[in-house]
């Protein structure tokens, strides 16, 4: 267990525990834009301290670099999807009304 | 059980959280943002999966997924959107 992987294990670590955030964030909010917003943003930042720490793992080597590639090409499109989803359903019409706020 | 082998049970749960909300979803658009999350589930699972064998090709599957899946999840937004104006302009 070299320096690496223990540099790893710890991303890997706060990656999941960022995922499981955007599930509790997803399940918080009854609003779908709301609901939008936080778990795709939630959910890149977990994928991408995940993805770092298996970077990591595997030090300077061509597996990182492909990770390093997908992770940009993820950090491009996930956005990106979120946007469209959530402008055509405001578009389209999609109003949500909030439900009475649990004090 | 190492440690690779934990978190892909968790994104596996956590994408069945998400798959359970597709069904439950109160409308198209939640069921649409649940497809969302898990294509990244799914991705994260396959990179987790590649590390484990060490086998680098996988992540070309992963690629070639991320697009494609993303790319479907756009065009069903934007029929979505014309299909609503569609039935009461």
């Amino acid at each position: 267990m070299n320096v690496f992987e223990i540099i790893g294990n710890i991303f890997i670590i706060a990656g999941v525990i960022f995922t499981l955030f955007g599930v509790a964030g997803f399940f918080r909010f009854q609003n779908f834009y709301i609901r939008i917003l936080v778990s795709s943003k939630v959910d890149a930042v977990g994928m991408l301290t995940l993805v770092v720490g298996l970077a990591f793992r595997h030090g300077i080597s061509f597996f990182s670099g492909k990770l390093m590639l997908i992770i940009v090409v993820l950090l491009i499109l996930n956005p990106l999807v979120s946007h469209i989803v959530a402008r055509s359903a405001y578009l389209s019409g999609h109003e949500v009304n909030d439900p009475p706020e649990q004090s | 059980m190492d440690l690779l082998w934990i978190v892909l049970w968790i994104m596996l749960a956590c994408s069945f959280i998400y798959l359970w909300l597709i069904i439950r979803g109160p409308s198209i658009w939640d069921r649409l943002l649940g497809k969302n999350l898990i294509a990244t589930k799914i991705i994260v699972m396959i990179l987790i999966f590649a590390s484990i064998n060490d086998s680098a090709f996988l992540l070309d599957f992963a690629i070639i997924y991320t697009l494609s899946g993303f790319i479907g999840i756009i065009f069903i937004a934007l029929f979505l959107a014309e299909r609503k104006k569609r039935r009461n302009p």
